[in-house]
């Protein structure tokens, strides 16, 4: 006895001496024994609690399913935690409640089994990772916990809108259904690299990395990656930036220089290219009203071609620098169309007379851009749509326009020469001309001109054409908001 | 030319152009003397040495913008630092290849410049200065 009396002595030591509320369970689900923490857990003291069903220390609602529970547990008893993937709470004497962990051990002796309950309380447990969900949940960035498996376990709000996932999709999923197929191979790789020396780091140094939503849409990300080590193991905390919005500036900006470089190139080319040119106008100039008489005829005649040849050239390098400065510090304004080509008709008055066109206007909008850059293309068009005429054949011209969703549709149609469909795409290259330059003079400039214009508008010009039977000339302007 | 000065100064580094310059200015009929200069710092020092000098100072300068060493901007600048009696007593005209609005835009900031004008000089040119240059 004396033997049994030391156990129990021992027993009892250890149990009291325990961080934990203990408390014993017979079959019945009475409560045959409580330690001291028990006591201080649950403000009862032990005279209360002995012999009181245990259901006096869990919260009412969870009443009626815990008798089953008892019964599963003692017909196969074995040590393990209580309610695995549910959060069991308990109650106080003063019927507060709480989080806590529960551990089941049972103890078989002789006569009965009973079962030895292991409480704890994991209020601050449960507040700090409430905490941490919290910020989380208020992060500006999407963020994603994941364990070394690559499961998700936690996301916040920012993650469902930037993927398009609902969170209870993407909790329990794998971190790849976020990759791009392409780079979801390597990624577990990826992953125990990170896992085997975890450190607080951005993923993919030096790669460009892409996330894919929902719907498969792709866009490219920056990903911060901290390591955190819970009782459950290491986990990553990921935190994701769309940067979309960066990469179209860094384009934009990338482009802005690029264009800032021609256009000071143009400049400096179109006046170092001017001033020798203008020095042999100047001494042709010399050569014909000091030493015309020195000259006979046919000399006279080379001298003029030099001159032509000259002046030609002089043109062409100042339309160079002006098509580099289309559009350059003009401001957005409110442009009326149809006043705007009525005054392009207006000017054109005199080759409108002579060539008999004929040119229907119909009703043009109110579009927000530059004016002048926008006159031009109209002008340009109408004059190639008149200029390029068939002999014998009046010019008829119609100007229209349709509205689309995101921008406006204009177009020049005549009944022309026309193209070929090979030359669609060359018409608007600077200095490209199809036609000989006796019959249809020019510069080959005011199709590339238009081509900037629109281009600077946002938009697109195109021809479609019918060699022999004319030519429409269509372009976009985009909806600009001033 | 009715509206004929004295003297007018070209300063430009190309001596093709102060050669044609010269040679309209003298058919033309605009001024008794023609001074050219090949580079804004030579034109600065000619006009400090005037100080005092029998010699009277130009009554136009043609100025050319793009000139190695000191070019017409800068020229301007030192132009700015003579007397300002010395100043008034000549009008300067830019006289440039270029057709950038950015120079011209330029040219009307710097309270010097009289004019601006794209080269070749022509008759029509000086009668136009120089009748701006009487009124």
């Amino acid at each position: 006895m004396s033997y049994i009396k030391h156990s129990d002595f021992t027993f009892q030591a250890i149990v009291e001496a325990t961080p934990n509320a203990i408390i014993l369970v017979n079959k019945e689900g009475r409560i045959a024994y409580a330690n001291n923490q028990t006591e201080k857990l649950f403000r009862y003291s032990k005279t209360e609690l002995i012999n009181q069903l245990v259901e006096i220390l869990i919260p009412r609602r969870f009443h009626q399913h815990h008798p089953d529970f008892r019964t599963v547990f003692f017909a196969s008893p074995e040590t393990r935690t209580m309610g695995s993937g549910r959060e069991l709470f308990a109650i106080r004497k003063d019927k507060s409640e709480f989080p806590v962990e529960v551990g089941l051990n049972p103890l078989v002796t002789a006569d009965h089994t009973m079962v030895l309950v292991s409480i704890i309380d994991i209020t601050t447990r449960k507040r700090a990772e409430e905490r941490f969900r919290l910020v989380v949940e208020s992060a500006p960035n999407a963020m994603i916990l994941a364990n070394a498996e690559g499961v998700i376990t936690l996301i916040n709000k920012q993650t469902e809108q930037l993927f398009g996932y609902a969170r209870t999709e993407l909790v329990g999923s794998k971190l790849e259904v976020l990759i791009p197929e392409r780079f979801r191979g390597g990624h577990p790789e990826h992953r125990s690299h990170f896992f085997s020396s975890p450190s607080v780091r951005s993923m993919g140094v030096g790669r460009e990395l892409f996330a894919v939503r929902k719907d498969g849409s792709e866009f490219p990300v920056e990903i911060g990656l901290n390591p955190i080590e819970t009782d459950e193991g290491n986990v990553v905390l990921a935190s994701i930036i769309d940067i979309t919005e960066r990469k179209r500036h860094e384009m934009f900006l990338a482009l802005e220089r690029k264009n800032k470089e021609l256009e000071h190139f143009n400049y400096i080319a179109s006046h170092d290219l001017q001033e020798p040119l203008r020095t042999v106008s100047n001494y042709i100039q010399i050569l014909e009203e000091d030493f015309a008489d020195q000259f006979n005829e046919e000399a006279r005649h080379h001298l003029r071609i030099i001159d032509r040849a000259t002046k030609r050239m002089s043109i062409l390098v100042r339309s160079l620098l002006e098509y580099s400065r289309l559009g350059r510090e003009q401001k957005l304004v409110s442009v009326n169309c149809k006043v705007l080509v009525n005054n392009v008709i207006s000017d054109l008055n005199g080759l409108i007379q002579v060539t008999k066109a004929r040119i229907e206007v119909e009703e043009l909008p109110l579009i927000n851009g530059y004016e002048i850059e926008l006159r031009q293309l109209f002008q340009n068009l109408i004059i190639n749509a008149i200029k390029f005429r068939r002999k014998q054949v009046n010019p008829e011209i119609k100007v229209g326009y349709k509205r689309n969703n995101e921008n406006f549709e204009f177009y020049i149609m005549d009944n022309g020469i026309g193209i070929a469909s090979r030359h669609f795409e060359r018409i608007f290259h600077i200095f490209q001309r199809l036609n000989n330059r006796h019959e249809y003079d020019g510069y080959g400039i005011g199709l590339a001109n238009c081509k900037k214009i629109v281009e600077i508008h946002g938009g697109k010009i195109w021809v479609e054409s019918v060699l022999g039977a004319g030519s429409t000339f269509k372009f976009t302007i985009s909806n600009f908001q001033i | 030319m009715n509206n004929r000065v004295e003297c007018i100064m070209l300063i430009d580094d190309n001596k093709d152009d102060n050669f044609f310059h010269e040679r309209v200015i003298k058919k033309s009929n605009a001024a008794d003397t023609v001074i050219t200069k090949q580079s804004g710092q030579d034109a600065i020092n000619y006009l400090k040495t005037l100080n005092g000098s029998h010699h009277t100072y130009p009554n136009l300068i043609f100025l050319d913008i793009n000139m190695p060493g000191m070019n017409g901007w800068e020229f301007i600048d030192e132009f700015k630092k003579l007397d300002e009696q010395v100043q008034t007593a000549m009008v300067v005209v830019m006289l440039t290849t270029s057709e950038n609005p950015d120079d011209q835009a330029l040219a009307k900031t710097t309270g010097v410049l009289a004019d601006f004008k794209t080269k070749p000089l022509t008759k029509a040119m000086l009668e136009d200065v120089l009748e701006k240059y009487h009124k």
